[in-house]
């Protein structure tokens, strides 16, 4: 363990785009997390993010969460370029031949992508805890307390992201394959939740369309992509303003979500180590 | 001998057959030539040896132990095909990642950089080193954790020839010491200067194992010279020592029978008996190019 630690440490600790988006990364975090501080304009009319309630507990989990999860790209970035990086320059060879493991390797890559999970978990959590007690209507423990399960959403949804983002790297070892391979599974997984939305819904109309939306069960929920972003849902329903539209917000639980990216982790990571075992290097 | 390695019938198969059923065994305390043709194999088999490809069939003993794990590779300093490292790191950096890897102290870094010669440029950046330098540090990479076997594959490819030298010496030094070192080279000339015994591949199939100077039988051949050239060739022919008699311009070079053998002393008194005085002679060894090429040709 503590040799895969240095390993990575010393692998990564002096190459530049490591450092250049860690650093982008935690800075743009720490804006985004203090956005609700800010006024800005919203066709014509000023809009203060604080003012429609996202520092409240318990919705602040949430839209923290959201909010700073769109960031993960980042993150996400650093781990494909100093996973791709390993088979250009040809290091994962030399590793092996040097006597690391397959298991080893992947083994460090995966704690790479914990300790950043890890960090950026921690970050928000602190984070929240102290914009909602500065800033949130209520401060009683209970609705403190309410949602605090996203966080370990939070923590789940990027980790899940990166062992993805692992799994490309390590299919297609070159980045801009793994960046063009990932938009084409965006998409097409878009597309296939589009086609069972529309197949299911067909034909109904309002209070039924709404029913079937909210209760049924979709298969493409269980889609990496779409698992990941269900684990936490768009807050923008709990706006103060749309309450005041009437929209309805109802969460439940996204229990199959947290069930598929669980397994999705699980494959990306032995689908990772079984393609580093099976080819020739 | 202790074996330090043993290949049985190994075989790989890409699209065609790479590497067709090789068998050879590695003793310990000799310095090995792996030759062969580019594409004959050599850079695949050491693949396989060193767990980076997947033989298709065949197996193979490291120190008695079958297979290639990671306790094995640590006792295997191995240089393939380039110098791999990280550029953007320092020397010193890559070779504690090496060092993190094999389980060896950081202290052997600075003796290693020493060997090669690169201790004033430890700080410096890979991608800042010259193609002999990066060699170089590959060597030292390779001689990290005292290892008792050495592979190198084509150690010597695209450097100048003062590198060429420095490399030489550098392997010469190692095998000095009873590493018992395993090189790959298609630069004949490179293996006879280094080594003891060879492998020679020949498209995928293993041709030859064994000393350098067992190769083939030839015992040589002796260059001659003489006023009366067709009076020589005549006299060689009679005396039944030779295989052949090619002449070369004004030079005559007889070729000793497998079953003879001349020493030059003994050519000049039978050649001086006949009346034939020569103003050339001298005896040749085969190099290992002409004992290659005949081996070679001998198994088509």
């Amino acid at each position: 363990m503590t040799k895969l630690l240095k390993l990575e440490y010393y692998k990564n600790l002096n190459y530049r785009p490591f450092k250049v988006f860690t650093i982008l990364y935690f800075a743009i975090l720490i804006v985004f997390l203090f956005i609700g501080l800010i006024d800005f304009d919203l066709f014509g009319e000023p809009v203060n993010l604080k003012e429609q309630g996202i520092y409240n507990f318990p919705e602040i989990w949430n839209f923290t969460t959201w909010i700073v999860a769109l960031l993960k790209i980042f993150l996400g970035l650093i781990i494909v370029f100093s996973i791709c990086q390993e088979f250009s320059d040809r290091m994962f060879k030399q590793n092996t031949i040097d006597g690391l493991s397959r298991k080893e390797f992947i083994g460090s890559k995966l704690l790479t992508i914990s300790i950043f999970t890890i960090v950026s978990t921690v970050v928000v959590f602190a984070i929240t805890m102290f914009l909602g007690y500065r800033y949130s209507n209520t401060t009683e423990s209970a609705k403190v307390f309410e949602e605090i399960f996203f966080v370990g959403n939070y923590f789940l949804k990027l980790f899940t992201f990166f062992c993805f983002l692992m799994f490309l790297s390590i299919l297609l070892r070159k980045s801009i394959f793994v960046f063009l391979a990932f938009f084409v599974f965006w998409i097409g997984e878009s597309i296939l939740s589009g086609i069972e939305v529309f197949t299911k819904i067909r034909g109904l109309q309002g209070a039924q369309r709404n029913e079937v939306l909210q209760n049924d069960f979709f298969i493409s929920h269980l889609l990496p992509l779409e698992s990941m972003s269900n684990l936490i849902p768009n807050p923008m329903a709990r706006l103060n303003m749309a309450k005041m539209m009437g929209i309805k917000y109802e969460f439940h639980y996204p229990t199959e979500s947290l069930i598929a990216c669980l397994v999705w982790c699980s494959i990306f990571i032995f689908g990772s180590y079984w393609i580093l075992k099976k080819r020739d290097w | 001998m202790e074996k330090i390695l043993s290949v049985k019938n190994l075989t790989k198969k890409f699209k065609r057959i790479v590497v067709n059923n090789i068998s050879f065994d590695v003793e310990k305390g000799n310095v090995y030539g792996l030759l062969g043709p580019n594409g004959s194999g050599k850079s695949t088999t050491f693949g396989m040896l060193l767990s980076t490809i997947n033989p298709t069939s065949g197996d193979w003993y490291w120190f008695g132990k079958k297979g290639t794990d990671s306790e094995t590779l640590k006792k295997i300093g191995a240089i393939i095909e380039q110098p791999n490292f990280y550029p953007y790191l320092s020397a010193e950096v890559n070779l504690k990642i090496v060092a993190e890897i094999k389980g060896t102290p950081f202290q052997r870094i600075d003796e290693v950089l020493s060997i090669v010669g690169l201790l004033e440029r430890k700080k410096d950046t890979f991608k800042t080193f010259s193609l002999g330098m990066k060699q170089r540090l590959a060597i030292a990479s390779a001689m990290l954790n005292n290892p008792e076997v050495l592979i190198l594959d084509e150690p010597t490819n695209g450097l100048d020839p003062e590198g060429i030298i420095q490399i030489r010496e550098i392997i010469n030094n190692i095998a000095k010491q009873g590493i018992t070192i395993i090189i790959a080279s298609h630069l004949l000339d490179e293996i006879e200067k280094i080594c003891s015994h060879v492998i020679v591949l020949k498209e995928g199939n293993s041709i030859y194992c064994g000393r350098v100077d067992e190769m083939t039988n030839s015992h040589g051949y002796f260059e001659l010279k003489a006023d009366n050239k067709t009076a020589l060739i005549q006299t060689l022919e009679e005396i039944h020592w030779f295989s052949s008699i090619d002449s070369e311009g004004d030079t005559i070079k007889a070729h000793i029978r497998e079953d003879a053998s001349v020493s030059a002393s003994t050519l000049n008194q039978k050649l001086a008996e006949k009346g034939i005085f020569l103003s050339h002679l001298v005896k040749k060894k085969l190099s290992l190019e002409s004992q290659f090429l005949e081996l070679v040709k001998n198994t088509n």
